[in-house]
């Protein structure tokens, strides 16, 4: 039978499990998070694992706060087997320790430098395309559908830049809404709370004002479609109003 | 006439201006709306290709200069706007509060004086900072002429204070831009330099030139950005393609903007900053220009073939910049690697190499990826040739994630 361990679909208990099963020289077929469903040929493990965060400082210590950071990146990529990938990635850290990054040539250290590679890259890429609009409370609304999960990320981001203001952002594809109130954010379930997005009075005027700018700022003369879309793929444009009439 | 109608006409003005970075401050409002982030966030791109980052517009194209090659020059009838300094404010806090943009690149044409001028930038620079308390990245132009107390205040407020050079020599001003001293321009730009601290400017300064419009050649060209780099520490020299908007018999008729060759200052450029390549090694008064063909890097490389092979196992880290193919990031991930074990040709392809380019320069544990005979100059050149007319992908690129 294939073992598949289940971990409670958070970083920190992932990281107990990983810890416990590499302590108990166990090797998972596969690792997977509670909505995993298995197939025949599968042994669902549910272990009871305290989440305990003494763990964090010990993963620290062994391979060092770049590469655990670089695997937290890895974590909320949406990857298929990224917790397999990581537990043989922490497994060759108790070996290689700080310097396990260095070692390109294993596998799993290849992937988790390019998963965490692609996850900061997406994100970076929000931060900038995420487009707010005011809706008539002043609230300013966005939604995104990443293909990682950087909602927290770009809460973090956005809680500094737009501090004085009400913000919401709904991760579309997670169904997860980022609530901020001046003060901090939380992340909660869409469905807990229902509002609706009616747009202000001013928001088309800025609008057409934005989408005028954006094409009067391209110069005709260098017109170059294959750059644009290497630096802003079409993935990005269904929220981005400046392209709405070239979607 | 409406707002629309002005921002239609002054960021038409303003997008001749190659530089959009937003890169290299750290500021945060402490009462306010806004943050700059040090690598800086690009928040579209154009039809262009070119990133936009700031509300990049001018703050008049009224100007009492007449510069060839202008849109705005005295003696065109094109239509006039001009912004006030609340209308700046208004489009500009809009535009962050919805995410658009990470702040404002003001320039302007010159009315009535230099002065005049600096004062209505510095206005508004002041409305941003003091009365909306607005902490997003300000790029500000300097007026050339203008006195220097402009230059004190406004360095207080804004990120990036920068002045153009336009040309590279004293006779192409003289020929194009009759009104423009350079001498102005270099006063700002030492200015800039002596004055530069944390609060003062603190992305630093950088500056434009346009390319194609006089016959200076890309040897003049890069000797003159070298000095700048050198001299005024600036951060980043632009280049911009001449794109012909007047009929003038002192103008060239170029039935293209020269794109090709303004990539490769680029590359040049990058080479000077991060890859310790001095002009010299690149051009001379007998080579002044630079090879259409093939990239800076690699053509200095065909031109050194003794240089090369280098091992990469062993060679130093300057060495392993000088090989095409490697860039600043894949030559210190291979420094950092091959301390705990060799490197083969399939590593340096996951650490980002292009073998491509770089497999006729090097050998991993003295062994050449192809055979050894190959490795001759009309075979490499051929085959580097074939590979650039492939249709290159990141031309024109404002970098961003680079710090600068």
């Amino acid at each position: 039978m294939n073992s598949v361990y289940i971990y409670q679909d958070t970083f920190l208990h992932l990281l107990n499990l990983i810890v416990y099963l590499i302590e108990h020289k166990i090797k998972p077929f596969q690792i997977k998070n509670t909505s995993y469903t298995g197939t025949l040929l599968d042994q669902v493990v549910t272990l009871d694992i305290p989440e305990k965060e003494e763990i964090l400082s010990r993963i620290i210590e062994t391979i060092g706060i770049r590469a655990f950071h670089t695997t937290y990146y890895v974590f909320l990529s949406d990857v298929e087997n990224k917790e397999l990938i990581l537990y043989y990635f922490y497994l060759n850290g108790l070996k290689y320790k700080t310097n396990i990054l260095n070692y390109r040539y294993l596998k799993c250290v290849d992937k988790v430098i390019k998963i965490s590679q692609m996850v900061r890259n997406e994100c970076h890429k929000y931060k900038g395309f995420v487009r707010f609009k005011e809706l008539q409370n002043h609230i300013l609304y966005a939604e995104i559908e990443p293909s990682s999960d950087c909602l927290r990320l770009l809460s973090n981001h956005f809680q500094k830049r737009l501090k004085n203001e009400y913000w919401i952002i709904k991760d579309v594809k997670r169904n997860i809404l980022s609530l901020y109130d001046k003060k901090k954010y939380i992340l909660v379930d869409a469905d807990t709370l229902s509002f609706e997005v009616i747009a202000s009075e001013e928001e088309k005027t800025i609008g057409e004002l934005w989408k005028t700018f954006y094409k009067t700022i391209g110069i005709r003369e260098r017109r170059n479609e294959r750059c644009r879309m290497n630096f802003m793929p079409k993935k990005y444009w269904k929220y981005m109003l400046e392209v709405e009439e070239e979607r | 006439m409406d707002l629309k109608e002005k921002l239609t006409i002054l960021a038409d003005s303003a997008k001749y201006d190659a530089s959009c970075s937003s890169s290299g401050s750290t500021r945060k409002s402490e009462k306010g709306m806004g943050a700059t982030a040090f690598s800086g966030i690009c928040h579209s791109f154009a039809s262009d290709g070119r990133c936009i980052s700031l509300l990049k517009i001018l703050m008049t194209n009224i100007c009492i200069f007449d510069c060839k090659y202008c849109l705005n020059r005295k003696s065109n009838t094109v239509k006039r706007a001009l912004f006030t300094p609340e209308e700046v404010c208004e489009i500009t806090l809009n535009f962050y509060r919805r995410n658009y943009i990470e702040g404002l690149f003001l320039s302007s044409g010159i009315i009535k004086s230099p002065d005049y001028t600096m004062e209505l930038l510095l206005k508004t620079v002041i409305l941003l900072r003091k009365k909306y308390h607005f902490g997003g990245y300000i790029h500000c132009k300097a007026i050339p002429g203008a006195s220097e107390r402009y230059l004190k205040e406004l360095g207080k407020y804004v990120d990036r204070l920068s002045a153009n050079v336009e040309l590279s020599t004293e006779n192409g001003l003289k020929l194009l831009a009759p009104n423009k001293k350079s001498k102005n321009v270099e006063n700002i730009m030492h200015y800039v330099k002596e004055n530069r601290n944390k609060k003062f400017v603190p992305a630093g300064q950088s500056t434009q030139m346009i390319i194609g419009a006089t016959k200076e050649s890309d040897y003049e060209i890069m000797n003159k950005s070298a000095s700048m780099y050198q001299n005024y520490q600036l951060k980043r020299v632009f280049y911009s393609a001449y794109i012909g908007v007047n009929h003038d018999k002192l103008l060239p008729s170029l039935k293209e903007p020269p794109l090709k060759r303004e990539n490769r200052l680029y590359q040049a450029d990058w080479l000077l900053r991060y890859y310790h390549f001095k002009v010299s090694d690149l051009l001379s008064t007998k080579n002044p220009n630079f090879n259409i063909l093939v990239d800076p890097k690699c053509d200095y490389a065909l031109h050194h073939l003794e240089e090369y092979p280098k091992e990469v196992n062993t060679c130093s880290y300057l060495e392993l910049l000088k090989v095409p193919g490697i860039g600043v990031t894949s030559a210190k991930r291979i420094i950092a690697s091959r301390k705990v074990f060799t490197l083969t040709f399939e590593d340096l392809k996951k650490m980002g190499v292009v073998l491509k380019r770089a497999k006729y320069f090097i050998t991993c544990n003295h062994q050449y990826l192809l055979n050894p005979s190959l490795c001759k100059k009309e075979f490499i050149e051929a085959n580097l040739v074939l590979e650039e007319k492939k249709p290159i992908k990141k031309e024109y690129e404002q970098l961003r994630l680079f710090h600068e």
